[in-house]
């Protein structure tokens, strides 16, 4: 198993090398067949590998390759574990990720940078694996680091437009921000447990009692925490994720949506044992998560893009899932990652291929009326919607009521808070769905034009609306009669190495669970029929609410003017101050003091503005002069 | 004075380097040729070069009291070596077209080579003081080598003047603390001065005026005004040199002098070199961006990139493995520094006047020369300290050497630091895949990659690559001469 198991991210990669080495000149067929068939084969292999982790002692394979750096006393080995955790997630990554692959090739097929693209979703695919399959800190670094790169490539795959560019480098700046926290908190880490192996560290927090007070450790998940707030768009570092739906439409469902971006959550599932022992860093990821999943959801109630809706519906998502982590359910949040994956891939890929329909039309007050040109695509979508929105019996309710019950047990507020993103969820999905596909066509000429996608989009769309339905079968929970079954499945990741494992502690009572589950699909179904109600008569009812509610209407869909905020109030000083810099060197200092005090700067300095012509020098030799006095100041004094 | 055979071996890649120098000498006044200058500098590092593993097995040699010849030096002497014979093969490509007499371009390189290895195994003042001067005088002369440019000879005299103010600090320090020590090897300064009561005026001035020395050397704050400048004069394939081999080899003696010599941790002296160190990443970073010249650029971050390295020294005394860690960065430095200016003189080849140092000339270099801009993002890349290239690792060391120390704002400079200066980096990056040209006006030939500068630009990219993914045998490497230095 070890020899093969390697092979799992390796062929992706090799995959990449061969987009990027031959792609132009082997031709688009063997492009696609290699990008397709590599994945692919690692799918198939995360399979084998997820059934042997599942026979193994513990469900635990671990995997060490070779010695990758030795550093003092910190070893660092180059290894892959295959656990519960780790081996779902592959399945994730490898499984919608092929599935992506085979969307994309339709989609794509008349873009000139065809192998340009797959190269860069193949090494996306090879770094996720690496990310997830890692048994080190420093080796799901470099992953993180690397999917980050190839988020950064993708999105600026349309390289000769502006706002691509430049919204590939907010990304990679943002992301910069959150790994500066990832470095320190693994250095933290570090400093504590004298490892950076995570099974290692696992064991060792195992004999520790949770800290109390603001420690090392504290200091140390808050940091990794902040890492994690970068990749997974929380508050307040979500403002790239909006801004990343520049890339290509595949691209969004895969990174932006289903996968890279939930690997935030996975660093914090992997390090579970380690964040129970800090209450304090709990509280915070609880209230991160639930303020950001309702604050996106109210910017998404008024966007006008299709994308950009489901882009903050994803911030949204994600805060759910750091809601459910906070609230201690590391298996309920990861759930809504595995539920969530499904459902926002195929809520991607279905808008993407009404954008393809309708020829480049993001607009949604100029869509309408689709629902019977492109059907596979309206009927997939609408199951999707009802995942997301909660309905009962699909995954999306399954999941986002556990992370509810969840938060009510941690803090009403918490509850009340999801609640009310809950229901902005349901009322801006059934708005989409009724502008898109619903009433008349309010742009006749697309309309015209509008076609159902080839069988490589909507394929892709069959399964995943598929898999959306089923995916809620791994956690029914227990007053439905199931026993939730995916807390059990990673129990042995998310309580590796404690030294004893309590029993899982039942609070509330049925009852409760009951009537929040009943409201909270009260509220959302309300709210899911008024919206489908409102727009899918048009868009009359927004125009008249934006004039009665002229600034309220203006905050929300302007995104409570937080980027225009971060330019002036960050941005604009930080430049502000590197042309500080620079005035103040090079032209107060030098030529300001050079040119204007130019008397008593000669007599020290001496005359070499004859032989120099710039009257420079001089003064740097005067800063020289002035360091050298600080110097011996400071040494004599 | 006798020396044995061992010690004699120990000293080859000096004699090879000298040997070289003389015999250059020698051809130039018989017939000039840049060809036969070429092949015997070449020739001359290479044989130096693979020396190296004779004077490995000779042991740790002390040749007089002057040089130490131990795995340290070995291992300095190896970057200094590379760092060399790089500039050598820039440098040829770039006198193809230089008017003027090109083979003493060579005869300073070498003569500037042979301090810097006289650097590497110094372990006495007067020693440190040769070699420092061996390593600069020649470097005015290639600073200013296209001397018809009013940028380069302007450079060369700022860099002359300013550089011998600091040498004189450098040397009245050192006489101030043979004044109290009454020698001038590191270990007698050692034993001496730890008897010395702290504060002693004449050994903190001493110390002070030598630390200014260096300080302008490795151009830290607030001595570093006259890095951009002369980076910026100074043909491409020297301000290589420059931004390599003499820095390298001037932190290389100031590493072994502040472990020798104990008297150097004084609490004043840790925290004024600390304070330092954070004012250099700062300062290099924020001037760097908005910079639009990219030699200014590089010039500008080595500042910074200096700045980390001052924090290992700072860290030193406190940690473990603080020699690796110098190691390690110096090395990822050296191969990084190499590929960016590699990338820069390419560009600038021929000699055709001015070099190609603004931005400008490289937007959208994606387009005409793809592999080239390949090599300069993987550069940039790792400047920036980004995984899965050799400058991760060096950042991953530094970090980890000011953590181990418990030198908690110290490595938060870092980490801001990097982060202030991924965005140039990044933003040269961005210029080079926008789509529309910029102004086209020099371009690197089109069979860059066929000749020898090309091949060591490849080879730097690979390496940068290759051992980010895989570092162990860097840090094996390092860790296989560092023993010696602490004894």
């Amino acid at each position: 198993m070890q020899r093969i198991a390697w092979l799992i991210p390796v062929l992706p990669l090799a995959g990449a090398a061969f987009h990027g080495l031959l792609g132009r000149r082997a031709g688009k067929k063997a492009v696609t067949a290699v990008a397709l068939g590599t994945v692919g084969i690692s799918f198939i292999l995360s399979l084998v590998l997820f059934f042997a982790a599942k026979g193994a002692d513990a469900h635990r394979l671990d995997y060490t390759y070779f010695e990758w750096m030795t550093v003092g006393t910190l070893k660092v080995p180059f290894g892959l574990v295959f656990d519960p955790l780790s081996t779902v997630m592959a399945l994730v990554v490898s499984g919608i990720g092929a599935l992506i692959h085979l969307y994309s090739v339709g989609y794509m097929w008349e873009e000139e940078g065809y192998a340009r693209y797959f190269c860069y979703l193949n090494l996306f695919v090879f770094f996720m694996l690496t990310l997830v399959l890692g048994s080190s800190l420093p080796l799901l670094f470099v992953g993180w680091e690397g999917v980050g790169l190839c988020s950064y490539l993708l999105i600026g795959y349309y390289i000769e437009t502006d706002y691509a560019p430049a919204a590939g480098l907010k990304a990679f700046l943002f992301n910069r921000v959150g790994d500066l926290g990832m470095t320190m908190g693994m250095m933290a880490l570090f400093a504590t447990f004298g490892t950076l192996t995570v099974a290692d560290i696992l064991v060792k927090a195992g004999h520790m009692s949770p800290e109390v007070t603001c420690g090392v450790l504290t200091f140390a998940t808050l940091m990794m925490f902040v890492g994690a707030t970068g990749k997974s768009a929380q508050i307040p570092l979500y403002l790239w994720l909006p801004d990343a739906m520049a890339g290509p439409t595949p691209v969004s469902a895969l990174i932006h949506a289903a996968t890279m971006v939930t690997s935030g959550i996975y660093l914090i599932c992997r390090l579970a044992p380690v964040f129970e022992l800090t209450p304090t860093t709990l509280t915070v990821v609880a209230w991160t998560g639930g303020l950001t999943a309702l604050f996106a959801a109210t910017i998404g109630l008024f966007q006008r893009d299709i994308k950009k809706v489901l882009a903050y519906s994803t911030v949204s998502q994600l805060g759910y899932m750091f809601l459910g982590l906070g609230a201690a359910g590391f298996a309920a949040g990861f759930f809504h990652v595995f539920t969530h994956a499904w459902f926002k891939a195929l809520l991607f890929l279905g808008a993407g291929s009404v954008i393809h329909g309708l020829h480049h039309q993001q607009d949604l007050f100029k869509m309408g009326g689709l629902k019977a040109k492109m059907p596979i695509t309206f009927w997939t979508m609408v199951i999707a919607t009802l995942c997301i929105m909660g309905f009962p019996g699909t995954s999306g309710f399954f999941s986002k009521d556990e992370i509810l019950y969840l938060a009510y047990l941690k803090s009403p507020a918490l509850y009340v808070i999801g609640l009310l993103g809950a229901a902005c969820t349901a009322f801006y999905m059934w708005r989409l769905m009724g502008l898109a596909f619903w009433g008349e066509p309010r742009d006749h000429h697309a309309h015209d034009h509008a076609h159902e996608s080839p069988w490589t989009m909507t394929g892709p769309l069959a399964v995943l609306a598929v898999g959306a339905l089923l995916a809620g079968l791994l956690g029914i929970p227990k007053i439905w009669g199931g026993h939730f079954a995916i807390e059990g499945w990673l129990e042995p990741s998310l309580t590796y190495g404690k030294a004893e494992v309590a029993e899982a502690a039942e609070h509330g009572s049925h009852a409760l669970a009951w009537g929040l589950m009943g409201l909270s699909t009260l509220v959302a179904s309300g709210c899911a029929l008024a919206g489908f109600l409102i727009y899918s008569k048009g868009t009359a009812a927004e125009e008249a609410f934006a004039e009665r509610h002229p600034l309220l209407y203006r905050v929300l869909s302007n995104k409570y003017y937080v980027d225009e905020g971060v330019e002036t109030f960050i941005l604009a000083p930080v430049r502000w101050l590197g042309n500080l810099g620079w005035k103040l060197f090079d032209v107060i200092l030098i030529d300001g003091v050079g040119v204007n005090l130019p008397g008593a700067v000669t007599r020290i300095a001496g005359d070499f503005t004859a032989r120099t012509q710039t009257g420079r020098v001089r003064n740097y030799a005067l800063g020289m002069a002035f360091g050298t006095v600080l110097l011996l100041w400071i040494f004599l004094k | 004075m006798t020396f044995t055979a061992s010690q004699l071996l120990a000293l080859l890649p000096l004699l090879l380097t000298t040997g070289a120098m003389v015999a250059l000498m020698l051809a130039i006044a018989w017939k000039r040729c840049d060809d036969t200058a070429f092949v015997v500098t070449i020739a001359g590092l290479n044989l130096a070069l693979f020396s190296l593993p004779i004077v490995m097995a000779q042991g740790d040699q002390g040749v007089t009291p002057l040089l130490q010849i131990d795995g340290y030096a070995v291992f300095y002497m190896g970057l200094v070596l590379i760092g060399a014979l790089a500039t050598c093969t820039f440098g040829r490509s770039w006198l193809k077209g230089y008017p003027d007499n090109r083979e003493e371009f060579y005869l300073l390189l070498l003569i500037a080579t042979a301090g810097g290895l006289v650097l590497a195994g110094s372990r006495h003042l007067a020693s440190l003081y040769i070699g420092i001067e061996m390593l600069t005088l020649p470097m005015f002369g290639l600073v200013g080598y296209a001397y018809r440019e009013r940028h380069s000879l302007e450079a060369s005299i700022k860099y002359m003047v300013l550089s011998a103010a600091a040498t004189a600090f450098l040397l009245f320090g050192m006489a101030l603390l043979y004044a109290q020590a009454g020698s001038l090897s590191f270990s007698d300064l050692g034993l001496t001065l730890a008897t010395t009561p702290a504060h002693h005026p004449l050994l903190m001035g001493g110390l002070g005026l030598m630390l200014v020395g260096f300080a302008f050397k490795l151009s830290l704050a607030p001595f570093h005004l006259w890095t951009p400048d002369v980076y910026e004069g100074a043909p491409a394939p020297v301000a290589t040199f420059l931004a390599t081999v003499s820095k390298i080899a001037v932190f290389c003696v100031l590493l072994r002098f502040y472990l020798a010599v104990p008297a150097a941790a004084d609490p004043m002296i840790h925290w004024l070199l600390a304070a330092m160190a954070v004012v250099s990443i700062v300062i290099g970073n924020l001037l760097a961006l908005l910079q639009t010249n990219i030699k200014r650029m590089m010039g500008y971050s080595s500042i910074s990139h200096f700045g980390y390295l001052l924090a290992v020294i700072v860290a030193s005394r406190l940690g473990q493995m603080p020699v690796e860690a110098a190691g390690v960065y110096l090395l990822m430095y050296l191969f990084t520094s190499l590929g960016a200016f590699g990338v820069i003189s390419m560009m600038s080849s021929p000699y055709r006047g001015k070099d190609a140092d603004s931005l400008h000339s490289y937007r959208g270099l994606f387009w005409r020369r793809p592999y080239l801009t390949a090599v300069l993002t993987v550069m940039m890349l790792s400047l920036a300290g980004i995984p899965m290239t050799l400058g991760f690792i060096g950042k991953f060391y530094l970090i980890g050497v000011t953590v181990d120390a418990k030198l908690w704002w110290l490595s938060g400079a870092i980490v801001l630091g990097s982060a202030l200066g991924l965005y140039y980096y990044l933003r040269v990056m961005v210029t080079l895949y926008l789509r529309e040209p910029g102004m086209q006006l020099r371009d690197a030939k089109g069979d860059w990659a066929i000749t020898s500068g090309g091949l060591v630009v490849l080879l730097s990219a690979a390496l940068v690559v290759a051992l980010g993914l895989y570092p162990q045998p860097v840090i094996s490497l390092v860790q296989g001469f560092q023993n010696v230095v602490l004894h």
